[in-house]
């Protein structure tokens, strides 16, 4: 049996009683992500994304297979979310059936899977017979909490700079061109999903909590680990840019506010805004790199402006 | 300060004098020849009795050895005795009840799970659990140890706590005692627990010890005066 | 496959309710005295649940023991004839299930004094005989119910309800075929507060109807309170007066 990590109940209280004075352990406030920092490797689909401590990496990659037969005009998509010890020692090999682990990878599998962020229907190359299937695999380098919101920024900047072989079909036999001889084509992504994690804590009692008027909860953005272990509710949030609420989950916990809640959501909302630009512009300057001559070969002159 | 020393070079000591050895250092029980088996720092310290030799180097895991000062974790309690985490993902310590001042039978002391203890190592065979002790074992007095009430704890490294502990010329607290009044309690198994008047003081004591590990000494000034001037604003 | 009109222009869903009616909501609890320390039988609309609970009690594995409070735990039985077509695996380690008593053990530890109870353990075991939509807000009435039976000490009740969006009206209750067709968010309310314990939304939601699709929710999880208080009233008069006659 893995061992939990152990907290003295002074470490528990001082952490509450700092929140009650607006001060975290590392200084950020209480709305204030940490720094993200997407890196691209040289294949396509190749994305580390590290928040402070903590590392995940994640790999897209794809085959040519058969649909499901109930689904013939749609390719396959899986993301495989296990955590290896790796991540740290508290988590065990080949036994994902921790509580928080599920729960992590329920909630990237509704951010961006069943929120349709990529075109299924895209990856269909003959119907009922052949598909594309498209895998992305993430790997927890290292522990520091906010699992879900990294992985989420992994999996969708890997989708949007993965570049699938290019085709082509003549009846039932199928070519596939390697990226060196044909220029691969990108996947389609329909949207962005962003998560943004909330962690409340209770500066009272519980009685108060559920029985009094006051709202005094404290909510704080990207928990680290020692944060994540001491709070007592959790919220996740998945966003897109088009303001639309992808997915929402607060699986018990403090019961909050529903204004609260929504104050949270459209805090999350500005968060979402700040890191789609942020992925955006990372791929834009990968492309650059890799085509560092194209501005010159461009047709494109002054006079046709 | 000795010079770096790496498993399979010659210690620099002296053939003739009798030799004390320490942590790092192994006898060869054929040829009676001193190795070092661990990567550190080499030190050698000569005295009346023969050369003192050790390697000190930085380990993650915590092993308890006899008479080190730890912070614990009251984990378990059971008829006779507490278990007691020293360190996350490793044994467990006992610590007997017998094993603080003043008790007997009837007079149990009253920890409770998820208390913090300062305690020193009163046993430690490698075979055994290892046992801590909240008393001077000699005398039977209290000379400090017992339960840490309140304040924070700071997860450092092995090496970086026993500069804290033992090198009483090691800046941090003397820097840290010019802008607040803090209790201090530092154990060897890398957790050091700290206590001031009031908590944005210990916070500011808690990001200093976790910021000055990554720092050269030099900079401790400086960057101790940062987190105190954002903190609380004390000045020195 | 036709569309199917979800939501008539004259304001009438599938099974012909307004947008804010709930579906049949019917209970009983203490139905299995026998079986368990406490029991209840809820039907909302089609679906059907059986919730037993034993405890509190000395738990089954040492391990599971903690000194300062007991442990909750919440089995989810989906049975295999609860759909229309009867399933070939059993549900038992889906991760859709897992999740779920997952979601709803978290739920109810914040809500039941569990350091009342040290040192045992509360064994929640829920079948579903028949679902249709919604499932997660009857689970947690199912549980809330049979709570109250078992005598365990907790601060209020909890109500769940699922509400969808269609377009731009938000749905209350719904059943499995508006389910399907539409994105849902399902509530869990403490009492009669604007609390929410529970909150999982599916499916995209703007951003800014979300706000409206809670406040029905809010609104029909408080109906669903107050239709289970009202039963669990009457159980208590009538047994009230069994002991006195």
């Amino acid at each position: 049996m893995a061992k939990d990590i152990e907290i003295s109940t002074s470490e528990a209280k001082f952490l509450v009683e700092a929140l009650k004075q607006n001060q975290r352990l590392d200084g950020r406030g209480f709305d204030e992500l940490r720094d993200v920092k997407i890196e691209l490797g040289r294949d396509y689909g190749d994305v580390t994304v590290s928040m402070g401590k903590t590392r995940v990496h994640c790999r897209i990659s794809c085959e040519i297979t058969q649909p499901y037969e109930d689904r013939p005009f749609e390719g396959l998509f899986f993301i495989s979310t296990e955590i290896s010890p790796m991540a740290g020692p508290q988590f065990e090999n080949g036994n994902n059936t921790g509580e928080d682990e599920i729960m992590c990878a329920r909630i990237i599998e509704k951010a961006v899977r069943r929120s349709g962020a990529l075109d299924v229907e895209g990856l269909c190359i003959v119907a009922g017979s052949k598909c594309w299937a498209v895998r992305a695999d993430v790997h927890f380098l290292n522990c520091d909490g906010g699992f879900i919101d990294a992985s989420c920024i992994a999996v969708m900047t890997g989708l949007l700079h993965f570049k699938k072989p290019d085709i082509s079909v003549s009846g039932e036999q199928i070519t596939v061109h390697s990226i060196e001889e044909r220029e691969p084509v990108p996947l389609g992504v329909l949207h962005i999903p962003i998560c943004v994690s909330f962690s409340f804590f209770n500066p009272e009692d519980t009685e108060e909590n559920i029985k009094g008027d006051s709202n005094n909860e404290i909510a704080i953005i990207d928990a680290t680990l020692k944060e994540e272990l001491l709070r007592d509710g959790t919220l996740t949030v998945t966003l897109n840019k088009n303001r639309e609420v992808v997915q929402v989950s607060k699986a018990g916990g403090l019961p909050m506010d529903a204004l609260m809640l929504m104050d949270c959501c459209h805090k999350a909302y500005k968060i979402t805004e700040t890191l789609t630009e942020q992925i955006l512009s990372k791929l834009k300057e990968d492309s650059e790199g890799r085509n560092k001559y194209a501005a010159m070969l461009s047709s494109e002159n002054n006079r046709q402006m | 300060m000795g010079s770096l020393i790496i498993p399979g070079d010659e210690l620099h000591i002296n053939k003739d004098s009798s030799v004390i050895q320490g942590p790092g250092v192994y006898c060869e029980p054929k040829s009676q020849r001193f190795i070092p088996v661990n990567a550190g720092i080499e030190m050698i310290t000569d005295s009346k009795k023969g050369q003192t030799v050790y390697v000190d180097f930085n380990s993650r895991r915590y092993v308890p050895a006899l008479g080190d000062l730890v912070v614990g974790t009251i984990s378990g309690s059971f008829s006779d005795s507490y278990r007691v985490s020293l360190a996350n993902f490793s044994t467990p310590v006992t610590l007997s009840y017998m094993a603080f001042p003043n008790a007997s039978k009837k007079n149990r002391p009253t920890l409770k799970v998820g208390d913090l203890v300062y305690a020193r190592v009163s046993n430690a065979e490698k075979e055994l659990e290892a046992e801590i002790e909240c008393l001077d074992s000699t005398t039977g007095k209290d000379v400090g140890y017992g339960l840490l009430d309140g304040g924070f704890v700071v997860d450092i490294s092995l090496a970086y706590a026993r500069e804290l502990l033992f090198n009483s010329e090691f800046p941090l607290l003397h820097i840290i005692a010019k802008y607040t009044q803090f209790e201090v309690a530092i154990g060897v198994n890398g957790k050091v627990w700290i206590k001031c008047d009031d908590a944005k003081s210990t916070l500011a004591c808690y990001r200093s010890i976790v910021e000055c590990q990554s720092t050269p000494v030099g900079e401790y000034k400086r960057l101790i005066a940062a987190n105190f001037k954002e903190i609380t604003n004390a000045m020195e | 496959m036709s569309r199917l009109e979800v939501y008539s222009p004259e304001g009438l869903r599938l099974d012909g309710r307004r947008w804010n009616e709930l579906r049949r909501f019917q209970c009983s609890i203490n139905t299995h005295a026998n079986a368990a320390d406490g029991s209840s039988y809820l039907e909302q609309g089609n679906n059907k649940i059986i919730t037993l609970i034993s405890g509190p009690q000395e738990p089954k594995l040492r391990s599971q023991m903690n000194v300062n409070r007991a442990t909750l735990a919440i089995t989810v039985n989906i049975t295999k004839f609860s759909k229309m077509e009867r399933s070939k695996s059993s549900h038992k380690n889906e991760r859709r299930v897992l999740e779920m008593q997952t979601s709803l053990a978290r739920t109810f530890e914040k809500n039941v004094m569990l350091h009342l109870y040290p040192r045992t353990s509360i064994d929640v075991q829920v079948h579903v005989l028949q679902q249709d939509g919604g499932l997660m807000g009857s689970l947690i009435n199912g549980i809330t119910l049979a709570l109250i039976d078992a005598g365990i000490a907790m601060y209020d009740y909890i109500s769940g309800v699922t509400v969808g969006l269609y377009d731009t009206t938000p749905l209350l209750d719904l059943n499995s075929l508006e389910e399907n067709a539409m994105s849902s968010v399902t509530l869990g309310v403490v009492g009669k507060s604007e609390k929410l314990s529970l909150l999982l939304v599916e499916d995209k939601v703007p951003l800014d109807r979300l706000e409206s699709v809670l406040a029905i929710g809010i609104a029909g999880s408080h109906r669903i309170r107050e239709l289970m208080d009202e039963e669990l009233r009457k159980h208590g008069k009538k047994r009230l007066q069994n002991a006195s006659s």
